[in-house]
């Protein structure tokens, strides 16, 4: 045996250390980028927020005038009322629905998973404008196909102008989202499915425990960090999408639909208050930064 | 050849080659369709009028007519208004550009090129303290698009009083057809309608004292014409679902000939005109409303030509002959006959003469009638913050979610917050 080595496999610690400064330094560009494409805009966003504007061009410094208008302005509190409402019916349905459909998926054969995880995932391929035109046309109250199948089917009564009425619009946008939506929860739920121990199951099963059981007392407590993590998710996106219902109610009717970022570009684009724009723009960042805190932690501590 | 002369033709040389290249960047809605479908005439004018900018070249954007009024803040917002804009509205919003020094004064311009068929009443809506900024170019009015063989069809006379109109729109109700045409998911085109109906409920004076007086929102003439307004949405007058219905889709539904009139304006007379080929097209006024209130229509500019304030001095002189050439005797002809557009102050004989759609010469003939008594389209007159409070609360007014007296409220305090920061607009 004299005269053979065995080679020891390389500790990035002990063989190839790397100082702090080489590391900032291939940090650098990316940091650079994140400086200069997000923090600035913020930074410049949130002085904006304390000056008046007159048609773009920056004014006097007011303070907090600004933000005093947060209080009486409510078109804001509808707004956010919706994103709430947004994020609840987000977290009811295709949350609940992705969780059902990959429960019953990971049983099937591998064949099967993969074909009918693909075609659900297919809506969450479609951009937020694009599903915005088809289901304003599917919703359409003259030629849209949601009334015209309700009449063939004899629910005629059924039919309404599901964007057009305050009580229907925020809903059957919210179906939108849904749509596109659960097909990313059964995808991460799947995964985090396969990942379950199947000994846990055969146990159950040995127990004489039926699906709805081992649904209920194995899938669903032992998914808790993907419901977390998708609700989440689901939460700030909440907060900050805006295509879906600019293509298709722009806010109305009335307000029913307006959400946050509506009432920015309006506030901005529209009537040109650029100084209370970037007020709303700051709050609707807190609400998302504190969202995302609040992920991280909760993750992390998992 | 000595040094000196070498020079001198190096600079005459560098002096044409700067000037050749001078473009006039100009931004415009003339598309090929939709509103403002003016493309045709527009891409001729442009080869017509290259001459008058004396070298100059024509940089041209086209930006859909309802987008570019937010594309044009934010240009002014960064500084890079384009050298020359087609672009809307006037009144509060213009003035505003002006107040910021966005935009550069023409009095001398209306001078020099004598543009004296811009009445005051145009001028008004252009100025600012009392300069000129901006050039109207077409008349826009609104009427109501008929469908002649369903009129026929019906027995239904042209409405010459509002009891006629109402007992037509009942007739075509009963008959299981649209009366009026209407979509609403835009949110602007209510403005319209409901502009329409003021004037013709309220009358001018009744707007003007509101307007440019001290008159509130909350008078009883207006609320007339809100709780009118409504009646028509609550007497199924429009489409189903109106507010959910698109502007284009509402058109559509009208040349299909599913709906007997619709209630628009001239600024889709080609888009009208191109596509009523299953139906017979007429136009006719709205009657006035109320007893008292003088038959008119409600009448703007639509868009304005505005110059940049950072455009160079050559360039705006190099811009304003060119937008004398557009606005020249014969490029109106050009205007009307391959846009169906008609240029302020163009007459009905005119039309007549150069061969005008019928339809056109139909519209502007009984619109132009009443010009001493026309009124006022509120989207291109209020100022922006009170406008964005119109559409959603003509919406829930329309939809029945408010009464007239909750609506005029709204307008009221949001009219006051304006003038309280100076947005208000005055002739």
């Amino acid at each position: 045996m004299a005269g053979r080595k065995f080679l020891r496999p390389a500790s990035s610690h002990s063989d190839f250390p790397m100082s702090s400064r080489i590391s900032y330094f291939f940090l650098l560009p990316a940091l650079l980028l994140y400086s200069v494409f997000v923090v600035l805009p913020i930074l410049q966003v949130v002085g904006f927020s304390f000056f008046d504007w007159d048609n773009g061009i920056i004014g006097q410094f007011v303070g907090l005038n600004n933000y005093s208008r947060l209080g009486g302005d409510g078109v804001f509190w509808a707004a956010l009322s919706h994103n709430a409402i947004w994020v609840v019916l987000t977290l009811a349905f295709p949350l609940m629905v992705g969780l059902l459909l990959s429960a019953i998926l990971a049983e099937r054969k591998s064949s099967t998973i993969r074909w009918m995880a693909a075609i659900y995932f297919i809506p969450r391929t479609v951009p937020l404008v694009v599903a915005g035109i088809i289901w304003g046309w599917i919703y359409n109250p003259l030629f849209g196909l949601l009334n015209f199948v309700l009449d063939g089917v004899g629910l005629g009564n059924l039919a309404g102008a599901w964007l057009a009425e305050s009580n229907t619009a925020l809903l059957s946008l919210n179906v939108v989202g849904a749509w596109t939506f659960f097909g990313f929860c059964v995808v991460i739920y799947l995964a985090a499915i396969q990942s379950i121990d199947p000994s846990l199951y055969e146990a159950a099963e040995i127990d004489g425990a039926k699906w709805w059981r081992k649904f209920r007392d194995i899938t669903v407590p032992l998914l808790k960090n993907s419901t977390l993590f998708l609700g989440l998710y689901a939460a700030i996106e909440a907060m900050r999408f805006f295509d879906l219902i600019w293509v298709t109610t722009q806010g109305g009717p009335g307000y029913a639909t307006e959400v946050l970022t509506t009432h920015v570009y309006k506030t901005f684009f529209l009537v040109g208050d650029f100084g209370y724009a970037s007020v709303l723009s700051v709050v609707l960042l807190a609400i998302v930064l504190t969202l995302s805190s609040i992920s991280f932690w909760v993750l992390r501590s998992k | 050849m000595n040094k000196f002369a070498m020079g001198a033709i190096v600079i005459a040389s560098t002096v044409t080659a700067v000037h050749a290249e001078t473009a006039v960047t100009q931004w415009d809605q003339f598309s090929q369709s939709g509103i403002s479908a003016a493309g045709p005439a527009m891409d001729e004018l442009i080869t017509t009028c290259a001459p008058a900018l004396d070298g100059a070249s024509v940089l041209r954007t086209i930006a859909p007519s309802i987008g570019i009024r937010d594309s044009y803040r934010l240009a002014v917002s960064a500084g890079k208004t384009p050298d020359l804009a087609y672009t809307w509205p006037a009144a509060s919003v213009l003035a505003g550009y002006a107040r910021v020094g966005a935009l550069a004064p023409l009095d001398g311009y209306y001078e020099q090129y004598g543009w004296d068929h811009i009445n005051d009443f145009y001028r008004g809506r252009n100025s600012y303290e009392g300069a000129l900024y901006a050039v109207p170019m077409e008349q826009d009015l609104m009427g109501v698009y008929y469908n002649k063989a369903l009129f026929a069809e019906h027995g239904i006379d042209l409405p010459t009083t509002y009891a006629e109109f109402q007992a037509a729109a009942e007739t075509f109700k009963s008959a299981g057809i649209v009366p009026v045409s209407f979509g609403n998911r835009g949110r602007w085109p209510a403005t319209n309608t409901f502009s329409l109906i003021l004037g013709l409920t309220a009358g001018k004076a009744a707007e003007e004292a509101v307007l440019f007086g001290d008159t509130p929102w909350t008078n009883d003439s207006f609320k007339l014409a809100a709780e009118s307004f409504q009646a028509w949405a609550n007497d199924g007058y429009f489409p189903r679902g109106f507010n959910g219905v698109g502007y284009d889709e509402a058109n559509a539904l009208f040349l299909s000939g599913n709906a007997a009139m619709t209630i628009t304006g001239t600024w889709v007379l080609q888009d009208m005109i191109r596509g009523a080929t299953d139906i017979d097209l007429g136009v006719f006024m709205l009657p006035p409303m109320k007893d008292g209130i003088e038959a008119g229509t409600m009448w703007g500019e639509g868009s304005q030509w505005q110059l940049s304030a950072t455009a160079s001095g050559e360039t705006q002189d190099a811009a304003a002959a060119y937008l004398n050439c557009l606005l020249g005797d014969e490029a109106k002809q050009v205007w009307v006959q391959k846009a169906n557009t008609v240029v302020i102050g163009t007459t009905p004989e005119e039309l007549a003469e150069w061969g005008a759609d019928p339809v056109v010469q139909e519209f502007f003939t009984a619109g132009l009638a009443t010009s001493e008594n026309n009124f006022y389209d509120l989207h291109t007159t209020l100022p922006e913050s009170v406008t964005q409070v119109l559409y959603p609360e003509l919406q829930l007014l329309i939809g029945g979610e408010a009464t007239a007296d909750e609506f005029l409220n709204k307008m009221q305090t949001a009219w006051e917050l304006a003038i309280a920061n100076g947005e208000r607009w005055i002739p």
